[in-house]
């Protein structure tokens, strides 16, 4: 995320090209190098800019999604999405996923990336094994899942509690521990990826600084502290971020694995944005809820990255 | 000693791994099994091997048209946004003054803006385009794409050196020439990574073709298998062989492309 966030670096001038002044040259790059990026002005404009535009005038109409007049409202949208109680709960439930998937994926993949960083038979399958469940889609995992949980004959869950004599649970059926079961399919599904990705970094830790350290007389867990977590603070970074922002965006699983259920108890904001604007014809008030929903995301995007600087700093 | 340790992570690692893979096991141990046997036991093994739920849901689903849709709306928007994204780059590489910065913050808010926001003025646009419910509609929308691509590719271009592309220009070749026969060749190994990391997600994604498909013909394979359980909500074999069907390429996929995965997500979290 750093690098993008960095104004785009100049480049020095390039060697003079024979036959014509360095003003020409200039012009006629610079008409060539629009002509390259006119491609990609276009999706901005229709993908993103007419859209997100739009999105802003909606939140402040009584749109309908039919009528040809729509009445501009103000705020009030923007307070009603306050009143409603499954946007409430949308709101609740996806950060309860957020802030949850982002802890159990965090303290569980820091430690597979160390286990991992070293070596033992079988390594590469055990890798793979936890990275699989990232590549293929999270819709057929929750759909999959879905079955694990049930409390009929499908459910493996509760055909291994019933072993020990317990009784069968709802899992899906009862709302804190259907959120639980969401949070816990995307732990699982999402810890290899991460590790993976820690694992690069951990990678391009040196050898030489453990032998350094182990001449050093460094016990295993001060090199941990003061050399491979320092070093891995950039990687928690761009792992968290991903994890913050992909958690606010989430819609996939718990639509797939429990539509949202029992009641609200597993809407996520992304539903309630597609059922309120597209099914319910409540543009405007679904539009003000994508909206904050932009601005939500955005200031995770900088707290984390201010967040990240300093503790940058502080361990380095 | 150390040995011993290995062979106690060796150990470890493997039994969580194997509990991990628990839900793969179960889907593809199930295909072969009626529906009274998953009954009895989820995790036992089949009385033998029966493939007929194989035939079964091929006979049932238009596996093939889903398979064929996504297959195309995989081709063709990946082929666009890699094109896309490249001129960019490249254009921005060449490219001064003022609106060439302009074009550069404009893909950063591009890429900050999370699709959920943009999702109802879109939808409504390609209703107005009666491009809802085609798969047309699809490969437009997932043009959004480009922009990811365009950070990959021009974080790549940067450390190739300015010279190689300057070279075919004092030669007298004109922009789009450089561009074709110069630029695309030499950015071939960035251009992979991207493509494999965009094929995933268009492969896998779930919440554009639900919102914009409608009709059974134009599924791709990860819709069919969300309406197909409607349909097999009390077939549970059945299920469990579409998914096995649909998540098979997958593996195959995965073998191939592990590496280019792996460094996908390890430049695409650095430059993205």
């Amino acid at each position: 995320m750093g690098t993008v966030l960095a104004p785009p670096r100049s480049k020095p001038p390039l060697q003079r090209a024979p036959r014509l002044t360095r003003l020409q040259r200039l012009r006629r790059r610079g008409i060539e190098s629009y002509l390259f990026t006119l491609p990609v002005v276009i999706v901005f404009v229709v993908l993103f800019a007419i859209p997100l535009a739009q999105s802003f005038y909606y939140s402040l109409t009584d749109f309908n999604g039919y009528s040809t007049d729509a009445d501009f409202v103000g705020l009030a949208n923007y307070t009603t999405i306050w009143q409603d109680s499954s946007m409430l709960s949308a709101l609740g439930f996806t950060l309860v996923f957020t802030v949850g998937t982002t802890a159990a994926i965090t303290a569980l993949a820091i430690p597979l990336a160390l286990v991992l960083n070293r070596k033992f038979f079988g390594r590469n399958l055990v890798r793979s094994v936890f990275f699989f469940p990232s590549v293929v889609s999270v819709a057929i995992l929750g759909l999959v899942w879905g079955f694990i949980f049930a409390p009929l004959g499908t459910g493996v869950i509760n055909s291994i509690i019933g072993w020990f004599g317990a009784e069968p649970i709802a899992w899906l059926a009862e709302p804190t521990l259907a959120k639980l079961s969401v949070i816990i399919v995307a732990v699982w599904g999402g810890t290899g990826w991460h590790a993976v990705l820690y694992l690069a970094y951990l990678q391009a830790i040196p050898s030489e600084f453990y032998e350094a350290a182990g001449i050093d007389g460094a016990t295993r867990w001060q090199q941990f502290r003061y050399l491979t977590l320092p070093l891995l603070i950039p990687a928690m970074t761009v792992s968290q971020l991903l994890l913050l922002t992909g958690g606010l965006k989430v819609y996939d699983l718990p639509y797939t694995l429990t539509g949202g259920g029992p009641g609200f108890a597993t809407r996520t904001l992304t539903q309630s944005i597609i059922e309120n604007g597209i099914a319910q014809g409540e543009v405007g008030k679904a539009s003000a809820l994508s909206v904050v929903f932009f601005v939500a995301v955005g200031l995770i995007i900088v707290a984390q990255l201010a967040l990240a600087r300093r503790l940058e700093s502080r361990f380095s | 000693m150390k040995q011993l340790r290995s062979i106690v992570l060796s150990i470890v690692m493997l039994t969580i791994a194997g509990i991990v893979a628990i839900p793969f096991y179960y889907i593809v141990v199930n295909t072969l099994k009626t529906q009274p046997e998953i009954s009895a036991s989820p995790l036992g093994l089949p009385s033998g091997l029966d493939f007929s739920n194989y035939s079964e849901v091929f006979a049932t689903l238009p596996i093939w048209q889903s398979f064929l849709n996504t297959l195309y709306v995989g081709v063709v928007s990946i082929t666009l946004m890699l094109l896309i994204g490249s001129m960019a780059a490249y254009g921005m590489l060449i490219g001064q003054g003022l609106l060439t910065r302009l074009i550069g913050v404009m893909c950063l808010i591009a890429f900050l803006v999370p699709g959920q926001t943009t999702l109802i003025p879109l939808y409504r646009m390609l209703s107005g385009m009666y491009l809802v419910d085609t798969l047309e509609g699809l490969v437009v929308l997932y043009m959004a794409g480009s922009i990811f691509c365009y950070f990959l590719i021009i974080g790549y271009m940067r450390t190739l050196p300015i010279e190689l592309f300057e070279s075919a220009r004092i030669d007298g070749a004109g922009a789009f020439r450089i561009y074709w026969s110069i630029v695309l060749p030499l950015i071939r190994p960035i251009l992979v990574t991207v493509g494999v990391f965009q094929a995933m997600w268009v492969w896998n994604d779930f919440i554009t073709p639900n919102v914009f498909i409608n009709s059974p013909d134009k599924q791709t394979l990860v819709l069919q298998v969300y309406s197909a359980v409607g349909q097999f909500s009390t077939d549970w074999p059945a299920f469990m062989t579409l998914s096995v069907i649909v998540l098979a390429p997958l593996v195959v996929f995965f073998i191939a492309a592990q590496r280019h995965i792996v460094s996908g997500l390890v430049t695409g979290s650095v430059k993205g």
